[in-house]
C-alpha cells in the first residue's frame, strides 16, 4: 500500500502531460509554455502558467535613479517571453515524443514515482538570456521547483528575478514564516523572525503605487483561498471550502526564499499614479523571487542602492523551492 | 497710523506695532486657576469667522474693517484653516521653485542692480514696485470676527495673539488700524487696549497670500495662506511676567546645577507705578521657587518687583540631568505678589538641567557623546494640512518613543508651542529651526547660482531675517529640549545668515547653532554653524571628511530620503557611529508624508492626493511624500528598520 500511494498516474496526452494522484491533479502544457493546471484537493490554483518575472513596478528611488532608462528592456521581458522547449523525464526516462503518434503506445494505466518537466525560455532582451524552469513532481504530489536564469553579458541590471504565479481569484490571505513586515535585501535588519498571518492581499499604499510587499528570508508561505472561479457550487465536484488542507504552500528547499503575494502584476502597479487607479483586485499574483534589487534610499533623485544590492544580469541566478 | 499696502512689497517692513516677542510661558491669576490648569485670562477666538476672498489686493474690499461696512453676502470660514482647504484657492505643492515660477517674473527687491533705491527714503520709495501689492494674482482673505469680551478680561489691558497667520497680515479693531505682521510660523501679538470695548468688537484681519516674505518662506511643502493656528485674546494681571529667561545649567562636574534668571515685568494701574525705578520700597515682590520632580523644594528666593530682574546664577546643589533616557524636569514657579502679599500672578515653567558642549570636537550632552537618532518633521495632517491637533502631536511622540527616535528637527519653521513642551517632557532632542528657506533663490538648473540669493548679504533683507531669529529665540528659549538653534534651511550663506548666527551666539552661548547651507559657501565656514551639517551625503564621503582632521563634528540634518518604498542601506550610516566619534547621527527625511485626503469622485473612496492633483503647476508631484508614516499617520513598513537601528544606538 505504502509503495502504491507514492506512485501517481501519468497521462501522456498529445498536448499536455497529466499527473494525478492522492489529492492532486496537474497538467503540464506543451503549447502554453508551462504548468497549466494545479489542482489540490479539488481546487484549481492556476489561472495562467507560471512564467519567469523580471520587473518590479518602479520605486520612487528607481525612478529618481533613472534605473528604468537603463534597464527598461526587462519590463518588456517580463511581459513577453518565448518558450523554447519542454523536456519530460518520467522515472528517469526521457518521455517527450517529437511526434504525437508515439503516444499511441500508452494505455492510460501508466504510473510513476517521479516526473520531471523542464521548460526552457528565452527572453526578448537584446541579447537574449535563457531561463530554465523545472518541475520535479513526486508521487505524493509534491513539486520541487528549480528556477535558473543563465546569465548573459551585455544586459542591463535586473530589478528582480523570480517565478510569477497568477492564481485564479483573490486569496483570502496568507501565512508565512519569515521576517515581519515588508523587507528588502538592504532593508531587513529590522524584520523580526516569526510566523505571520496576513489578512487579504494588502498593497502598501505608497502615494504612487510601486513595488511593495516583498518578504525576504522566508521558510514557507501558505496561501488561503478566496472564492474560486469554478461554476460548480453543488454536489461532490464542488471545490472544497474551509477544509483544513485547502491551501497552497510554497516551502524552502535548501535556503530561505523571498516572495510577494499581491493582487496585481508589476505592470498593473506601474500603470497607476494613485492607489485608487489600480483595477479592482481580482487575482492573486504570487512571485517567488530568487533575486531582488535593493531599495536604496540615500536620496530619491539619483543615487540607487549600494552596489552589493544591485543584480548583475551577466551572472547566474538559481533557486529552488517546494510546492506542497 | 494707517496701513500701507506697499508693505507687502518692502522687505524692510515685516512687523508694525507688534508686541516684542517673549517667552511662551503660561500664567495664572490665582492658585485656583493654577491648580485647575485654566488660563482664565485667555479668550479663544477660534471658530467661524466672516470671510471674503479676493484674487488680488486691487479687488479686495479695502474698507472692510470699518464697523459700518456692509458685509452681508460674505461667507464664513473656520479659524484655524488654510484658505485653500476651504475651497477658495488652488492647493499647490512645489519644492524648490518659487510658486509663481513661469507665471510671473519676479526678483526680490533690493538685490540685483536696478532694484536698489537711490537712497533709503522709506516705504514711499517702493510705490512703483508693486511686485505683490499690484500682482494680478495674489489672493487676499478678509476676515471679520465680532465678539464681546469675556467678563474675566473686562477692565484689563487686552492683547491678541495670532499663533500662525500665513503669510502677511493686517489687523484692525473697531475701525482702527492695529498692526501688521509677517513670519507665518511664530506668534504675532498686538495690544488692543486703546480700542477694545466690552461688547460688539469688530476685529478685522486681512491676510495676503504672498509678500516679500514669500522669498524667505520657500519651504518644500504645500503652499497655503490664511489663519492656520489659533487666535486668542489675553488680559494681563496687574503685575505680569512679560518675559522669562530661565537658564538652568549643569556645571562642569556634571552633578551640580545652577540657575540664572532674567525676568521682565509689566504692570498696570497701581502696580505699574511700582515698577518705576523712582518708587523703591513699593512692597511688590517676586517669589521664585524651584521644586524637583517629586515636589521637594530645591531653591527659593524673593526679590522686590522691578521692570527688569537679573538673578545671577544661584547654586541649587546636586541635580538630575535632563536627557532622552531620563527627561527629568524641575518646576520653576514665579509668583508675583502685591504689597500685602496677595498673589497677582503665578508663572510655572518646567525646566531641565543639562549641558550641551563641544569637547575635543565632539558634541557632548551632560558629558556623554551625543547621538542624534533623529527625524525631520513637518507639521502635517492629511485632513487639515498644517492645521494639526494636540492629539496628532501626542501620537507623534508615541511613535518617536516606540521607535527609539530621540531627536527632531522642526523642518523648516518653528512648530506649535505644545510640541516643544511635549519634547521637553519626553526627552526628545530638538534642532529648532528658524522660519527661513530660500532655495529657489540659488538652487537653479545646472547648479548653485546665487546672484539674487536672499537673504544673502543684502542690507534690506537683514532685519527681516534677524527678526525671525529673534522671535524664534525669544519664544522658545526656555525649552530644555532645544539643544541647537537652526538658522533655517537651504538658504545659502552670506552676511545676513552670519548675523543670525551671531545673534543666537550672543543671546544664548549655552546652546549650539546649526546651519547646513554654509557648506555651499565655505567662505563663511568659521562664522556660521558649530557643526558640519550636510544632507544626503554618502557614507563614503562622510568617512572621508572625518578622516581628514575636520574642524567641526558632523551631523546629517537630512538623510535616508524615505520617498515611497525606500530606506534601504541604513546600515552604512549607522556604522559610521562606531567608526567616528565626530559622526553624531542624523535626521531622517522625513517623519510623515505630505498628502491631502479627498473624496475620489470616481470611486467615492477617501484617497490621498499629492502635488499636481489640484491642477497646480508647476509642481513636484509625489515628492511631497517622503515620510516614515503615510499621510494618514499609519506607519510605513520602513519604520521597523528605523526602530531596529535607532534601538542599537541609544
Amino acid at each position: 500500500m505504502d509503495n502504491i500511494s507514492k506512485e501517481m498516474c501519468v497521462v501522456y496526452g498529445d498536448c499536455s502531460l497529466g499527473l494525478r494522484g492522492q489529492g492532486f491533479s496537474y497538467l503540464f502544457s506543451y503549447g502554453a509554455g508551462g504548468m497549466e493546471s494545479l489542482v489540490k484537493n479539488g481546487r484549481e490554483w492556476l489561472y495562467r502558467p507560471p512564467k519567469p518575472t523580471f520587473w518590479r513596478a518602479l520605486t520612487d528611488n528607481d525612478r529618481g535613479n533613472g534605473f528604468h532608462l537603463r534597464s527598461g528592456m526587462w519590463l518588456a521581458a517580463d511581459q513577453f517571453i518565448r518558450c523554447r522547449g519542454v523536456r519530460v523525464t518520467v522515472d528517469g526516462v526521457d518521455r517527450r515524443q517529437p511526434d504525437p503518434r508515439g503516444n499511441n503506445r500508452y494505455h492510460g494505466t501508466e504510473r510513476a514515482a517521479l516526473a520531471e518537466i523542464c521548460y526552457t525560455y528565452e527572453t526578448i532582451t537584446v541579447p537574449a538570456a535563457a531561463v530554465e524552469v523545472s518541475y520535479r513532481v513526486e508521487g505524493d504530489g509534491r513539486i520541487r521547483m528549480n528556477v535558473h536564469y543563465c546569465g548573459r553579458e551585455g544586459l542591463p541590471g535586473l530589478p528582480l528575478f523570480g517565478l510569477r504565479f497568477v492564481l485564479p481569484t483573490l486569496a483570502a490571505g496568507f501565512t508565512y514564516e519569515g521576517l515581519s513586515g515588508e523587507t528588502y535585501p538592504d532593508r531587513m535588519a529590522g524584520g523580526i523572525p516569526g510566523i505571520y498571518e496576513v489578512e487579504g492581499l494588502p498593497v502598501t499604499p505608497y502615494l504612487v503605487p510601486q513595488d511593495c510587499g516583498v518578504h525576504m528570508e522566508s521558510r514557507w508561505v501558505r496561501i488561503r483561498p478566496g472564492a474560486g472561479m469554478s461554476n460548480v457550487t453543488k454536489g461532490p465536484l464542488a471545490p472544497p471550502c474551509g477544509k483544513e488542507d485547502d491551501f497552497l504552500e510554497i516551502g524552502m528547499e535548501d535556503a530561505p526564499f523571498a516572495f510577494s503575494c499581491l493582487p496585481y502584476t508589476a505592470l498593473e502597479l506601474e500603470n497607476a499614479l494613485h492607489q485608487e487607479e489600480l483595477p479592482p483586485a481580482r487575482r492573486t499574483v504570487l512571485c517567488v523571487l530568487g533575486a531582488v534589487r535593493g531599495l536604496g534610499g540615500r536620496d530619491s533623485w539619483g543615487t540607487g542602492p549600494e552596489p552589493a544590492y544591485e543584480i548583475d544580469a551577466a551572472g547566474e541566478i538559481q533557486f529552488c523551492f517546494w510546492i506542497r | 497710523m494707517e496701513a500701507d499696502i506697499r508693505w507687502l512689497d518692502d522687505p524692510r517692513v515685516f512687523r508694525v506695532n507688534q508686541i516684542p516677542a517673549h517667552s511662551d510661558h503660561g500664567f495664572y491669576e490665582d492658585e485656583e486657576s493654577f491648580a485647575a490648569g485654566k488660563f482664565t485670562l485667555r479668550q479663544c477666538l477660534d471658530g467661524e469667522w466672516q470671510f471674503c476672498f479676493s484674487v488680488n489686493a486691487g479687488s479686495r474690499p479695502a474698507e472692510f474693517y470699518r464697523e459700518d461696512y456692509d458685509r452681508s453676502g460674505w461667507d464664513s470660514i473656520p479659524v484655524p484653516m488654510h484658505i485653500e482647504m476651504a475651497g477658495y484657492d488652488k492647493i499647490h505643492y512645489i519644492n524648490v521653485m518659487y510658486p509663481w515660477e513661469g507665471h510671473m517674473f519676479r526678483r526680490p527687491a533690493c538685490t540685483i542692480e536696478g532694484t536698489w533705491p537711490e537712497q533709503d527714503t522709506g516705504a514711499a520709495a517702493w510705490a512703483g514696485d508693486g511686485s505683490f501689492s499690484q500682482a494680478a494674482y495674489n489672493p487676499v482673505g478678509s476676515y471679520v470676527r465680532i465678539f464681546d469680551l469675556d467678563p474675566a478680561l473686562c477692565g484689563k489691558p487686552v492683547r491678541i495673539c495670532f499663533e500662525g497667520a500665513e503669510q502677511a497680515m493686517y489687523l484692525w479693531l473697531n475701525g482702527e488700524f492695529i498692526g501688521y505682521a509677517e513670519d507665518s510660523f511664530t506668534p504675532s501679538e498686538f495690544d488692543l487696549t486703546p480700542y477694545i470695548r466690552e461688547q460688539g468688537n469688530v476685529l478685522a484681519v486681512e491676510v495676503h497670500k504672498r509678500s516679500s516674505a514669500a522669498y524667505l518662506e520657500d519651504q518644500d511643502f504645500f503652499r497655503f495662506f490664511g489663519i492656520f493656528r489659533s487666535v486668542y485674546l489675553y488680559a494681563r494681571p496687574a503685575l505680569h511676567v512679560e518675559d522669562l529667561w530661565a537658564r538652568p545649567r549643569l556645571l562642569g562636574d556634571y552633578v551640580s546645577g545652577s540657575l540664572e534668571l532674567e525676568l521682565e515685568l509689566s504692570g498696570w494701574g497701581k502696580a505699574a507705578m511700582a515698577l518705576c525705578e523712582e518708587t523703591p520700597g513699593h512692597g511688590y515682590q517676586v517669589k521664585i521657587t524651584l521644586q524637583d520632580g517629586e515636589g521637594s523644594l530645591r531653591w527659593q528666593g524673593q526679590l522686590p518687583a522691578a521692570r527688569r530682574i537679573h538673578m545671577e546664577p544661584a547654586a541649587v546643589g546636586e541635580v538630575i540631568p535632563w536627557d532622552n533616557r531620563r527627561p527629568y524636569l524641575y518646576r520653576l514657579l514665579i509668583t508675583l505678589l502685591d504689597e500685602e502679599g496677595r498673589i497677582l500672578e503665578l508663572v510655572p515653567y518646567d525646566i531641565g538641567f543639562r549641558r550641551i558642549e563641544i569637547v575635543d570636537r565632539v558634541m557632548r550632552l551632560n558629558g556623554r557623546r551625543l547621538i542624534f537618532n533623529g527625524v525631520n518633521r513637518h507639521e502635517w495632517s492629511a485632513k487639515g494640512g498644517r492645521v494639526i491637533s494636540r492629539q496628532d502631536m501626542e501620537y507623534d511622540i508615541r511613535i518617536f518613543t516606540e521607535n527609539h527616535i530621540n531627536a527632531v528637527r522642526t523642518s523648516h519653521y518653528p512648530n506649535q508651542i505644545p510640541w516643544y513642551y511635549l519634547c521637553d517632557s519626553h526627552g526628545i532632542y530638538m534642532i529648532s529651526e528658524t522660519n527661513l528657506e530660500t532655495h529657489g533663490s540659488w538652487q537653479k538648473p545646472g547648479g548653485d547660482e546665487p546672484s539674487w540669493n536672499v537673504p544673502g548679504s543684502f542690507p534690506a533683507w537683514r532685519e527681516a531675517v534677524l527678526d525671525r531669529a529673534r522671535t524664534h529665540f525669544e519664544t522658545f528659549k526656555n525649552h530644555p529640549a532645544i539643544l541647537m538653534w537652526s538658522l533655517g534651511n537651504e538658504s545659502y550663506a552670506g552676511d545676513n545668515l552670519a548675523a543670525m548666527h551671531a545673534f543666537f551666539k550672543e543671546k544664548d552661548p549655552d546652546r549650539l547653532v546649526h546651519y547646513e547651507g554654509v557648506v555651499h559657501n565655505r567662505a563663511y565656514e568659521d562664522q556660521i554653524s558649530d557643526v558640519e551639517s550636510r544632507m544626503y551625503e554618502w557614507p563614503e564621503k562622510i568617512a572621508e571628511y572625518l578622516s581628514e582632521h575636520p574642524k567641526k563634528p558632523f551631523i546629517l540634518c537630512e538623510y535616508m530620503h524615505d520617498m515611497g518604498n525606500s530606506l534601504g542601506g541604513m546600515r552604512s550610516y549607522m556604522e559610521l557611529l562606531d567608526r567616528f566619534d565626530m559622526y553624531q547621527g542624523g535626521f531622517i527625511w522625513d517623519y510623515v508624508d505630505q498628502a491631502i485626503e479627498v473624496e475620489d469622485p470616481v470611486t467615492g473612496r477617501r484617497v490621498l492626493r499629492y502635488g499636481g492633483d489640484f491642477d497646480d503647476r508647476p509642481s513636484d508631484y509625489e515628492f511631497s511624500g517622503n515620510g516614515l508614516l503615510f499621510a494618514d499617520r499609519t506607519p510605513k513598513p520602513a519604520l521597523q528598520e528605523v526602530k531596529y537601528y535607532y534601538g542599537q544606538y541609544q
